[in-house]
């Protein structure tokens, strides 16, 4: 799994503040001016337009995603019970 | 030495008759003037920084140079270049830039008036296009000596980049307006003979669409693209029958394909953009109708009027021409926008121009996902609407734009150099867009120097202020920047082509992706809109394919696409996959289109059908599936035709003879970048390309 943050996204922060994200297998990707592997990482997803109006973007891994605080909260919550 | 003419008619040959002696100079106004050596010093004081007294030095050693030669006659350009060679000798290099005389030698040019240039499929060859041509090579020195700085034009030069259309230096790109201008002004264009009151017909705003295009065909190097053409013709249709509508279809259509009076004789390269559906945009929009006056209606209103329009434009295009030939042009956008779905009869629709598309190949599909709204221009050059050119769309006439210049990257290139090192890699291309954006910078001031001039400078139409504001708004201009040979740049650094691995293509966006944020990073910078686009790239991989054989041969022969004994070699254009390899169209429209959306000036994927015909159903199914499943921009079906120009016929496929009656005198036609034209025009790498395209008919 991967999650989509942007620099200056709040809402991105609130999100890799809490939750371990690493120990629940998912790698963060930060889109910014200096990361063209991010950038090039959402392209291959197909989720260049989505990311225009929806951060943070959580992908999974069978590449569909999911987008906005709320919903992706309730998925990490899911996993972090599942592991725990 | 000799000190003086009368010193020097003494030993020449004419001296028996002192009238006769003098040495005379052919000028280049069309007169004889007698010799002066006072003419090179005011010529090299007027024209370079040369102080008067080398100027006068320089002027006496050219005298006595000539008139040691004994001859009689000498041109001013042979004057010239003596001076220049005096200049040289005094290492006065930026003096003998600025003292160049531009032009083209007599054995070129009689080549040139005798056999046809392929640099552009688009120009038929006649006396018009040689005068283009010839026109052209010189504002080319222009550009190169005087409006590009030496590093950009070296650059060009040698093939780092490619700066587009430079025998066009002295005009913008491409660009798009609204048929709003004209029902709204009439057709009033400076230094015209006459001025056109807005039209109260459709047919006379028909004419002036057509005479206005043909007017900025010579103010643009590129298309000339219209945007919602249908729903702007709309308020004039009300009450007509379907007859005369189908006839002002017709009307249009031929008008657009026979207007041979563009540059150099071709025909106006003309898009138009056509909507089923109502954009968001435009619905609540007040809407203008006969005599420049607004109905009372909404553009909302007048759906059924707009959508019987469209549908008459591709029953003609359907037909095709006289000899059922598919049209040129105009070049048919359908947008699909999420409306486009929900808007009654649009299954129809889809088969109707999905039919066309079989058939002729004709349709072009702009796919304006999610809220995107795009004016599309060239063949694959569009604008996304942005917030604010969404409030223009309420004065839908203030919506014009233009791209300035092209400038592309010979991405393949930068690979060779880099060696497989991705920081060396990375290092070159983003060296590579500075000189790109400095290439820009200096073409914009040179157009901000020819707009300053105004009415009656050379762009004037382009500074007219009819709705208050000059015709072309520059502060809207985007700056392009293309690329050539993603594959092969990838197939040089990795060592496979986009489509061989998942490594590959990754690595192909990590690219696209770094020049995107370094574009976006120069349009900070510089307050300028950098924006990358899939360069059409007719004659460019060619030309960049020829010099890196050149140049780079071990590496390029292995990544250079053709038959470089043939010379019929190329680079695979932009950020397409291999036109050769045997991909499924469905994922050869998913692959390239992960690109499209990080391309943001616009992007095409092609699907050669060669000879098959698809049915329409087929066709459709595929459109939406694009739609839905892919993030693809756009794409075009391009069939396969031959013509017998014995018997008439035209027929499926690409035959050097007629299948009808055997005639060896037919032509054959299909898509070459983004437009058709007849083959027989292209150039050899376009030639290579076609032989190497993989047909997908049979698997849609």
């Amino acid at each position: 799994m991967t999650l989509f943050i942007k620099e200056g996204c709040s809402k991105c922060e609130y999100i890799k503040n809490k939750f371990d994200l690493e120990a629940l297998g998912i790698s963060i990707e930060v889109l910014g001016p200096e990361n063209p592997d991010a950038l090039a990482h959402l392209a291959w997803h197909g989720l260049v337009g989505v990311a225009e109006s929806h951060m943070p973007i959580l992908v999974l891994d069978d590449s569909s995603y999911i987008v906005d605080v709320v919903p992706i909260i309730r998925h990490l919550n899911g996993i972090a019970r599942e592991s725990s | 030495m000799i000190h003086s003419i009368e010193e020097a008619r003494r030993f020449s040959r004419f001296e028996d008759d002192p009238t006769d002696m003098a040495l005379f100079v052919r000028t280049s106004s069309e007169d004889m003037k007698g010799w002066d050596r006072k003419r090179i010093v005011e010529a090299l004081l007027r024209e370079t920084k040369v102080d008067p007294l080398t100027a006068e030095q320089i002027s006496k050693e050219v005298e006595e140079l000539v008139i040691r030669s004994g001859i009689s006659m000498v041109t001013a350009p042979l004057v010239r270049e003596l001076v220049n060679s005096k200049l040289i000798e005094r290492g006065l290099e930026e003096a003998r830039r600025m003292h160049t005389r531009l032009g083209v030698p007599l054995y070129d040019v009689d080549q040139l008036i005798i056999h046809p240039n392929r640099e552009n499929a688009n120009v038929p060859h006649g006396p018009e296009a040689t005068n283009l041509t010839l026109a052209e090579r010189i504002k080319k020195e222009y550009a190169l000596l005087s409006v590009f700085s030496q590093d950009v034009a070296d650059a060009h030069m040698r093939g780092d980049i490619h700066l587009h259309d430079l025998g066009f230096v002295d005009r913008p790109y491409c660009s798009g307006q609204s048929l709003e201008y004209l029902k709204k002004f009439g057709l009033n264009l400076p230094n015209s003979l006459a001025i056109a009151k807005p039209a109260k017909h459709p047919e006379v705003l028909l004419a002036h669409m057509v005479k206005f295009a043909a007017a900025l065909q010579s103010h643009f190097a590129g298309a000339i693209g219209w945007d919602a053409v249908n729903l702007f013709f709309a308020p004039y249709l009300r009450g007509m029958s379907s007859r005369e509508i189908e006839q002002l279809a017709q009307m249009l259509v031929f008008e657009f394909s026979q207007q041979a009076v563009a540059r150099g004789g071709q025909a106006i390269f003309t898009d138009i953009n056509l909507y089923w559906e109502v954009p968001s945009h435009f619905e609540n929009v007040p809407a203008i109708g006969p005599g420049g006056a607004f109905t009372g209606f909404t553009y909302g209103d007048y759906l059924p009027e707009a959508q019987r329009f469209v549908w008459a434009i591709f029953d003609v295009l359907k037909e095709g021409d006289a000899m059922g030939r598919p049209f040129f042009f105009p070049k048919p956008l359908v947008h699909m926008t999420e409306r486009f779905f929900t808007t009654p009869g649009h299954e129809d629709f889809l088969a109707h121009i999905c039919e066309v598309a079989g058939e002729k190949g004709s349709t072009y599909f702009v796919f304006d996902r999610g809220s995107t709204a795009k004016i599309s221009e060239c063949c694959r050059l569009s604008f996304r609407l942005k917030e604010n050119d969404l409030r223009d769309a309420k004065e839908p006439w203030k919506m014009r734009y233009c791209a300035m210049q092209n400038v592309t990257l010979n991405l393949p290139r930068i690979a060779y150099e880099a060696k497989g090192d991705d920081h060396r890699l990375f290092s070159e291309i983003t060296r590579r867009m500075e000189l790109a954006a400095k290439a820009h910078i200096q073409k914009r001031i040179f157009i901000e120097r020819l707009l300053s001039l105004g009415e009656s400078g050379p762009l004037g139409l382009l500074t007219m202020k009819r709705d208050g504001e000059p015709y072309l708004r520059l502060h809207r201009a985007s700056y392009l920047i293309g690329m050539v040979g993603l594959n092969e740049l990838v197939q040089a650094h990795l060592g496979q082509e986009l489509h061989e691995s998942k490594e590959a293509l990754r690595f192909g966006l990590k690219v696209i992706a770094h020049m995107k944020l370094m574009a976006d990073k120069l349009s900070q910078k510089h307050n300028m809109k950098f924006v990358l686009e899939q360069t059409p790239a007719e004659s460019t991989a060619y030309r960049f394919a020829k010099l890196d054989l050149e140049n780079y041969d071990g590496a390029a022969l292995s990544c250079v696409k053709g038959n470089p004994d043939s010379g019929e070699v190329y680079y695979t254009n932009s950020t397409y996959l291999n036109v050769g390899a045997p991909i499924n169209p469905i994922d050869r429209v998913r692959l390239e289109g992960l690109f499209h959306p990080i391309i943001e000036a616009g992007a095409l994927t092609h699907i050669w059908l060669g000879e098959t015909r698809p049915s329409k159903d087929s066709l459709a199914n595929f459109v939406v599936k694009v739609f839905r499943w892919t993030q693809n921009d756009q794409i075009a079906f391009s069939p396969e035709f031959t013509t017998c120009l014995e018997c008439g016929r035209t027929h499926r496929g690409l035959s050097v003879s007629c299948p009808r009656c055997g005639s060896p005198n037919v032509e054959g036609m299909t898509r070459i970048t983004g437009y058709f034209s007849k083959i027989s025009g292209w150039n050899k790498g376009k030639l290579g390309e076609l032989k190497d395209r993989h047909r997908n008919g049979k698997l849609i």
